[in-house]
């Protein structure tokens, strides 16, 4: 257990296709928008070094593609994951429908042992877009993330970098601490396979 | 080496001639009489020292360069004349002669002789079976027990007593020069000594006598005589030499008891004594375990055992390697004569006589080729080490390829737009070559990219056109397409127009026509096609209506709306922008485009199936093939739970298009379209980069999230040529492996047991190839709980049902056998079972889906 003096923050960022996530993420790791990030195929995530109160911690931020198909051959990296970011785009209703499936989805998938206190964010991203065509707001997003148990909600833009940086530092947070209070519980069911299973291959070579 | 035929038996009169026995080992060959060595028995000076046996023309090989290749001689010599005569000691106190012989084993440059030059060319083209019936005495080389890195100084003479083991290579294809590497006691390796044998007289010499005396030269198998043999021979002469029965190229001297045992015949192999063999390190290992009875056995005919998976592959290798080059080599220029007048006598092509020295002199011709190549740096001071772990490397194979991809320089040229008309008879516009020529040329050498010959070439590649068919056919097939095209884009239209159908219906139209816009703004925009924002959206309410569109762009989307109408059952999937971009590029006609992205997705329907079957099938494929082909690689990652293969998702769903620039997908693609070797090509293109990567990937990679980045990170990077090349390697070795085992098959083999019963429910109610539970099902047996929790995830998609293939549907059954087989053969002992989603890599024939497949599984609307 002794990698674990090594904080690494597992986030899953989950969302319909192009509602932004790839957006949002580089925008946080890497400072930048294009418009020409491709549609993701497969599974990818960026990694960045953040301080969270003193503490020096890496965020593995992993992303995925948004067509749910697709889902079924990625979820084997949702294990392990210390936050969960849902991502929905305001001006798509469609988009915001689909954040509770998703919700469960990871749910069923990570299996966190304690699911009601698993963090999650939400995002509602694309707020630079004319008001005109936004599709939900503020209000009816709150009123969700509320009945979810209190889910820390975002509006963002991933294009003009409104609102990531503080988003991504709850993120953050919300994270370390589902990390730790990981640590003191000794029962947490996931690992004990899996370490036995890393002695047993670390003496054969 | 071990030829039944040794020149020592032929030449010892003195001996009771004894009965041919297939199981002589080479032991006997040192038995022989040593008739008139004991009149030498004196010394007039004690400086000089006595050589007993020498050969010329051994190098050491110190850096990449051949020109700094140094030549010289390796030789036994005695320090003190013998006393004694050396004859039939028992392996007891041989060493004791040795020692008390005073024997070493040197090497000495050419150029550090001097007079003593004549004296060494006399003593090598003395008749060698016998030692010298003269003393010939010269000056005495420095004696080591330890290899010193001081350049410049090679020169070493080592006590027989101190050897402790020798690593000998043979000559091999891709390996032109044999060589022999000196490990001793203490655990020091002498650099690698490569025998030059075509320069070397008394090799020549010898095998020339040889070939008059015996004409079984080749029938063990094992090749054609050597330098290296004959240092082995003389050894046999003082010293018990016994082959290592774990690392048959490793040859143990004066092994004590405690080696034997480890190492000698019986024991467990493993990597690890292995190296310490050939480290020397090994010597005081404790005995494991019990004793294998088998220890009595001759240990040629043991080794031979335990090789017979080796041996018979390298059969296969030999001939299949011949037997296809033999015609393209045949016919090029730059080929010494003698080689091509060997390669068209027909018995070439079969295991013959003439068959060792063909092999060599390709390996040679290759080898030459390769000179100036870096790949040549490998060559330099190999040590112990160094050939361990080139036994794992790819790198015999490649020089063959390469010799092949030269032979091949006229076929891998593009084909023109001149030449592909040239295929085509003037009058009627039917194809007048097959079409499999066709299709050999386009596969090796690819279309020209700047001639147009791509537009419509690209046509017949893709089943829009008929290989038979005349130009006339082909232009009324192309008018009704294009009819068609327009009555399926109308029918989206007016759905768009009227909001036809259900809600259900509308909801998904709505939300697909949503998906396309977002997919193509996202396609190949940094090509100058898809650039520009030069025309208004058409769309005001389109997220895209600020920025602007083009006309490509508004092609696109056309063209995937009516092939969401055309194919309802699957619909638009991300991904398929992506698969029709480079068509649109090259047609630029959206009808035209449609119909050849139409035949395209038939072949790729399977990786877009709602349940993702399809992907699940490639990539279990895909692990299979890894486990084939490279087992210790697999091990890896299977340490780092990686073996679902995910990090190839990417690249198997939309054929590489995004780790490879525009220009070089064309190029794979129209390769890939030929289904010249296999329909299923782009996995050997998928292994030929983890190859290539591998030992990267071994050495360094150390989760699944690491190697997902590091494979995800090669975008960009891949070199195409190479990469097809290799991947043809490693689809001929694969043919070639599963030939060899097809011929092992014949021997009786344990029979694979099914470890898992079949849960009854499974088999009565669901069709035979359903889901991806035959894997799960397949590995959980016999593997860490960790592998199958890993698999259970992979295994557990959404949908129940979901046989994807012909192929998957109709060997399903089997599957759990074999695939358990499979997993029963990690471990030491690797028994090879092709399965049956391996040898469906073999077949040509197109994996298209059934209708009614698509409809379940599709995830569309339907009709
Ligand atoms: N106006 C605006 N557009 C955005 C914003 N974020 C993303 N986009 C655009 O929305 C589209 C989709 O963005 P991506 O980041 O690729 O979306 P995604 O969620 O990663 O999509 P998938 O990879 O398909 O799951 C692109 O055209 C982006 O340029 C934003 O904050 N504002
Ligand atoms: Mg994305």
């Amino acid at each position: 257990m002794s990698s674990r003096k090594k904080i690494l923050l597992k986030v899953i960022i989950l969302g319909d296709s192009g509602v932004g996530k790839t957006s949002l993420m580089n925008q946080y790791v890497n400072k930048k928008f294009s418009a020409s990030y491709k549609a993701t195929i497969g599974a990818d995530f960026l990694t960045k070094e953040v301080l969270v109160d003193d503490r020096l911690v890496t965020m593995q931020l992993w992303d995925t593609a948004g067509q749910e198909r697709f889902q079924s051959l990625g979820v084997a990296f949702y294990r392990g994951a210390d936050c969960c970011v849902l991502v929905y785009d305001v001006n798509n209703s469609k988009s915001f429908d689909t954040l509770d499936s998703w919700r469960d989805e990871f749910l069923i998938q990570a299996s966190p042992i304690d699911p009601e206190s698993f963090p999650f964010v939400v995002l509602g991203n694309k707020v630079d877009v004319d008001e005109s065509k936004r599709m939900i707001s503020s209000k009816r997003a709150q009123a969700f993330c509320q009945s979810k148990g209190g889910i820390p909600y975002f509006e963002t833009s991933a294009k003009e970098a409104v609102n990531v940086e503080q988003a991504f530092e709850v993120i953050a947070r919300n994270a370390l601490a589902q990390e730790e209070s990981q640590d003191f519980n000794p029962d947490f069911p996931e690992t004990i396979p899996i370490n036995i299973g890393e002695e047993n291959q670390g003496c054969s070579c | 080496m071990a030829t039944p035929t040794s020149p020592a038996a032929q030449d010892a009169p003195a001996e009771p001639p004894s009965p041919p026995s297939p199981t002589a080992s080479f032991y006997d060959m040192s038995d022989d009489e040593e008739g008139g060595y004991s009149t030498i028995r004196h010394s007039k000076t004690g400086k000089g020292v006595k050589l007993l046996y020498t050969k010329s023309k051994v190098y050491v090989h110190p850096s990449p360069s051949a020109k700094d290749n140094i030549p010289g001689y390796i030789a036994l010599i005695q320090q003190k004349p013998g006393l004694e005569r050396t004859v039939s000691a028992t392996p007891q106190s041989s060493r004791i002669h040795a020692e008390r012989n005073g024997l070493l084993l040197a090497w000495v440059p050419e150029s550090s002789l001097g007079s003593a030059s004549d004296i060494y060319t006399k003593v090598e083209l003395a008749d060698g079976d016998s030692p010298p019936k003269q003393s010939y005495l010269v000056p005495p080389p420095p004696i080591t027990t330890a290899h010193s890195s001081s350049l410049g100084t090679y020169a070493f003479a080592i006590p027989l007593t101190e050897i402790f083991s020798i690593l000998v290579r043979p000559p091999s294809v891709g390996w032109w020069f044999g060589s022999v590497i000196i490990n001793t006691r203490a655990g020091d390796s002498f650099p690698a000594l490569f025998f030059h044998d075509s320069e070397c007289q008394s090799t020549i010499q010898q095998r020339k006598k040889l070939q008059r005396e015996s004409l079984e030269i080749s029938a063990s198998g094992q090749g054609m005589f050597w330098g290296g043999d004959e240092v082995l021979r003389w050894l046999k002469r003082y010293v018990t030499v016994e082959r290592s029965v774990q690392e048959p190229n490793i040859y143990l001297i004066e092994p004590s008891e405690a080696d034997k045992l480890s190492f000698g015949s019986g024991g467990k192999p493993t990597s690890d004594n292995v190296r310490n063999v050939l480290e020397g390190k090994a010597k005081d290992h404790p005995s494991p375990s019990s004793r294998n009875k088998d220890a009595q056995m001759d240990p040629v005919m043991q080794a031979l055992k335990s090789a017979r998976w080796n041996f018979l592959e390298k059969m296969a290798q030999v001939t299949t390697f011949t037997r296809r080059t033999a015609q393209a080599v045949a016919e090029n220029k730059n080929l010494p004569p003698q080689v091509r007048r060997l390669l068209q006598n027909p018995q070439v092509q079969t295991v013959s006589d003439e068959f060792d020295s063909a092999r060599l002199y390709l390996a040679r011709w290759a080898m030459g080729i390769a000179e100036q190549s870096e790949r040549e740096k490998n060559q330099r001071m190999w040590t112990a080490k160094d050939v361990l772990d080139m036994e794992d490397s790819e790198l015999g194979e490649f020089e063959i390829v390469d010799a092949e991809q030269m032979s091949l320089a006229d076929k891998r040229k593009p084909v023109t737009l001149k030449e592909w008309n040239g295929f085509f008879n003037s009058r009627t516009g039917r194809l007048e070559k097959t079409p499999d020529e066709v299709k050999e040329r386009i596969f090796h050498g690819g279309l020209n990219a700047d001639d147009g010959v791509r537009k419509e070439a690209y046509l017949f590649l893709l089943g829009v056109y008929e290989w038979d068919s005349s130009e006339e056919e082909r232009d009324a097939k192309m008018n009704s397409l294009r009819d068609e095209y327009i009555r399926l884009k109308g029918a989206w239209w007016e759905r768009m127009v009227d909001e036809q159908g259900t809600l259900e219906e509308r909801e998904w139209w709505k939300e697909q026509k949503m998906r396309i816009e977002k997919d193509v703004h996202r396609t190949d925009r940094h090509i100058p096609l898809f650039a520009g924002e030069d025309i208004p959206h058409p769309d005001p309410d389109s997220p895209f209506a600020e920025s602007g569109t083009n006309v490509h762009m508004e092609q696109m989307k056309d063209m995937l709306l009516t092939y969401n109408e055309y194919n309802r059952d699957l619909g638009y999937v991300q991904g398929m922008s992506d698969l029709l971009a480079p068509i649109y590029a090259i047609e630029q006609d959206d009808a035209v485009a449609f119909w050849g992205f139409v035949h395209f997705m038939e072949r790729m329907e399977r990786n877009f199936l709602r349940d993702q079957s399809g992907m699940r099938l490639q990539l279990l494929t895909l692990d299979h093939l890894c486990q084939f082909l490279d087992p210790k690689l697999y091990d890896h990652l299977q340490k780092l739970d990686s073996t679902n293969f995910f990090f190839f998702f990417r690249m198997l769903l939309v054929w590489f298009k995004r780790e490879f620039e525009f220009t070089d997908i064309l190029r794979m693609w129209e390769g890939l379209w030929t289904d010249y070797l296999s329909s299923n090509f782009h996995l050997f293109l998928a292994m030929a980069i983890l190859e290539k990567h591998r030992d990267v990937i071994i050495d360094h990679l150390k989760g699944f999230d690491e190697v997902l980045k590091y494979v995800n990170e090669l975008s960009g990077t891949i070199d195409l040529p190479s990469t097809m090349i290799r991947a043809e390697a490693l689809f001929r070795r694969f043919q070639r492996m599963v030939e060899a085992i097809d011929k092992k098959s014949n021997f009786p083999i344990p029979t694979v047991r099914q470890r898992l019963p079949q849960p009854p429910s499974e088999s009565t109610t669901t069709r035979p190839g359903a889901d991806g539970k035959p894997r799960q099902a397949s590995q959980s047996s016999s593997e860490s709980a960790r592998r199958s929790a890993n698999l259970a995830v992979i295994a557990s998609g959404p949908g129940p049902g979901s046989s994807s293939s012909k192929a998957g549907a109709s060997t399903s059954g089997r599957e759990r056998t074999t695939g358990d087989a499979i997993a029963q053969g990690i471990g030491a002992e690797k028994e090879k079972v092709i399965s049956p989603e391996l040898r469906i890599l073999l077949s040509k024939e197109l994996p298209k889906l059934d209708k009614h497949e698509v409809r379940e599984h599709g995830g569309g609307v339907g009709s």
